[in-house]
């Protein structure tokens, strides 16, 4: 497979990881969007390059940041990156065999919380999902999932006991995405936590968990072993997926009133014309193709 | 009755399990609840497209491992766990295939207008997966692949072997017997595996 | 308390989580940063494991590395009905297949670290290991079925199962479906039924 050519999908920031896994003076290779990649970073600079050509790089929250095309916004804002307050946990790179959009669309959804993570994000007791407000907003072209309530056993890392959790979705772009949640030792502040998804190939994903959280008790290698257990536990869900592309033609799944936020992402997915790791349609005319 | 296709041991597929099977590159899963109904279906939940040999059974209901969807015997989604009080549209099923069981085998059609097989209840031996296309394991039995059983004189007795193709480069071989010693059955065709395995490589 | 020094995303840690489990021990755990962090290697983990591997169990003044020998351990101390250790004619296939268990079977372990967390290797020999290895894992097990038995070794599991569990369970993560294995499919059954059964990520509980 070489680089797509789909416009919508390389007209966007995407990230390779985080920056403390590109060692000074090491040439690090990479793969984007179906095209391979050199990272090498030099002493404060890093540079990516793809088929002899350098991209554009940024280098903000900690991650690195590049796109093969020219994005129409530049990266999202994330304020909390400048609370002092905060501890910055990166949870590694996980390789997952399916489209980085069935990664967000998972991690956009309450309903399997307690069949996927049972006795922890959510208990068989509790399946039901409240119904929660979704929204476009336009000027930042970000999707908001907002009102998100769910009874969970073990929120956190540092929960000792049940709690109804308050969530707070934001999908920025198409393969970033973020949630907020209520920490069980600051009920007045938001944990964020984030999965940026690096599409490798249209079915086979990086997923960088990354998370700025309040938590003054639990050590590092906790926090990230309770992200990257809830991560993997979603893994044999999203490797089992079938088809591994996400499907955007009507009647192919069958969403119901839980799989809101997931109703308004493809939505949006189409409108934006996206075809990388979503499954070829069968339902358009010659004329309404997306254009490459 | 070439429609017709042995998938699995009925043997091996107790009640309370699920299990994959790949039937010419098709993902099905086979389960059976405490009916006692061997159930064969497309291997995929329809709300999210979740390989439903990953669930779980409970009494004579399949439930997706991913958000817990409740199909019944008839395929037909009895219940949604996120939204329990909604009553499911009977629209909302699985894909189920036809499915019966006979002479100790699961078999399935996808278009079912031949009626099954009809075969005597013979001992199960052993399911075995062998990385040789279907033609090359049928003429080393002498059978033909237009047919969906082997009938093979063995010590005495008689294996009755199914097949089916899981992909053009391998076999799924199901053998049952009668008044064949198992063990020594087992043994021989554990040896045609590595043979017609040997020679696949080469 | 027991302590086990432990990766939440380790096969090999939990198989060792499994017994406790099933024995019902109380321990306690220690989280330690496999990846990305690679604690393992740091000289304060070297100190208790000079292999630098996960799981460590420390145990009222042991200090114990290698799973197969911390389930052996714990079988010893904690299981008065011998059950899970029988010191009869069991004995020896019980050590063949602990010996395989950390053997032979570990290339899914190895194919699971490259498809998974991007590790250096040759994915698709170790797939071929790790297939081959199921295979005598389910040829075996078809035997036992035909002869009645539900298990490894013997007419009670022991802890040859409970040492071959994970991995086999694990082996999607390695590209690996069991669609091949209907013997290991009906055994993985019968040890997900045992009483304080436990999952890890990538073994669901429910089945």
């Amino acid at each position: 497979m070489s680089l797509t050519d789909d416009r919508a999908a390389l007209d966007q920031w995407y990230t390779l990881g985080a920056l403390q896994d590109f060692p000074a003076g090491a040439e690090v290779p990479s793969r984007l969007l179906g095209e391979d990649l050199t990272v090498r970073r030099l002493t404060d600079d890093v540079e990516v390059r793809a088929a002899g050509r350098a991209l554009p790089v940024r280098t903000d929250y900690g991650h690195l940041w590049t796109s093969f095309g020219t994005p129409e916004r530049d990266l999202f804002e994330l304020p909390e990156s400048r609370e002092p307050d905060r501890r910055w946990i990166h949870c590694g790179p996980v390789r997952v065999r399916a489209s980085g959009l069935r990664l967000v669309e998972n991690f956009l959804d309450l309903a399997h919380f307690p069949y996927v993570h049972t006795d922890i994000l959510g208990s068989e007791a509790h399946p039901e999902v409240a119904r929660y407000e979704v929204e476009q907003r336009r000027d930042v072209d970000e999707l908001w999932a907002t009102k998100c309530e769910f009874y969970q056993p073990k929120a956190a890392a540092a929960s000792d006991e049940g709690q109804i959790s308050k969530y707070m979705y934001r999908v920025v772009s198409p393969f970033n995405v973020m949630l907020y949640k209520t920490p069980p030792t600051a009920p007045d502040r938001w944990d964020v936590i984030a999965l940026f998804v690096q599409p490798a190939d249209e079915a086979v994903s990086v997923a960088h968990a990354f998370m700025l959280v309040i938590d003054l008790t639990s050590t590092d290698a906790e926090l990230s072993a309770f992200q990257q257990m809830i991560f993997v536990q979603d893994k044999i869900v999203l490797e089992n997926q079938r088809p591994s592309l996400l499907p955007l033609q009507p009647g192919r799944e069958t969403p119901t009133r839980a799989d809101l936020s997931s109703v308004l992402y493809r939505r949006w997915l189409k409108e934006k014309q996206l075809r990388f790791g979503t499954e070829p349609r069968t339902d358009l005319q010659s004329t309404d193709l997306p254009h490459a | 009755m070439a429609d017709w296709i042995p998938i699995a041991l009925s043997r091996d597929v107790p009640v309370g399990i699920t299990r994959a099977v790949i039937v010419d590159t098709r993902e099905v899963m086979i389960w059976r609840g405490e009916d006692g109904v061997a159930q064969v279906w497309e291997d995929r939940c329809p709300h999210r497209g979740m390989r439903l040999s990953l669930g779980f059974v409970r009494g004579n209901a399949l439930n997706c491992l991913y958000h817990g969807w409740q199909y019944g015997a008839g395929a037909n989604c009895l219940r949604i766990p996120a939204h329990p009080d909604l009553t499911v549209p009977p629209t909302i099923r699985a894909n189920a295939y036809a499915a019966t069981e006979t002479g100790g085998m699961v078999w399935m059609s996808s278009d079912s207008a031949d009626p099954p097989p009809l075969l005597p209840a013979l001992t199960p031996v052993i399911t075995l997966a062998i990385e040789a296309a279907p033609e090359r394991v049928l003429a080393a039995l002498g059978g033909s692949t237009a047919e969906p059983l082997i009938g093979l004189p063995f010590a005495g007795g008689t294996l009755q072997l199914g097949w089916h193709r899981a992909h053009a480069a391998k076999t799924m071989l199901h053998a049952t017997g009668a008044g064949a010693d198992i063990a020594a059955a087992t043994a021989h065709l554990r040896a045609l595996r590595q043979s017609l395995e040997q020679e696949a490589a080469a | 308390m027991p302590k086990l020094y432990d990766y939440v995303l380790s096969g090999s840690c939990y198989k060792v989580r499994l017994l406790l489990s099933l024995l019902g021990i109380a321990y306690e755990t220690q989280a330690v940063d496999f990846f990305p962090g690679r604690e393992h290697k740091r000289p304060e983990f070297l100190a208790l494991n000079p292999l630098g591997q996960l799981p460590v169990f420390e145990d009222a003044g042991l200090v114990l590395r290698d799973a197969q020998a911390i389930l052996c351990h714990l079988a010893n101390t904690y299981d008065a009905s011998g059950q899970w250790l029988p010191r009869d004619v069991r004995f020896g296939s019980v050590m063949m297949w602990l010996s395989f268990a950390g053997g032979e079977l570990m290339a899914i372990s190895g194919a699971r670290m490259i498809a998974m967390l991007n590790y250096a290797g040759d994915l698709a020999a170790l797939q071929a290991k790790a297939r081959a290895a199921l295979r005598l894992l389910d040829d075996h097990l078809a035997d036992r079925a035909q002869a009645g038995g539900l298990w490894l070794v013997g007419a009670t599991p022991t802890i040859a199962d409970i040492a071959m569990f994970p991995y086999v369970a694990l082996s999607h993560d390695a590209g690996i479906g069991h669609e091949d294995y209907p013997a290991i499919n009906l055994w993985q059954r019968q040890v997900r039924k045992l009483p304080g059964f436990v999952g890890m990520p990538g073994v669901p509980d429910y089945f």
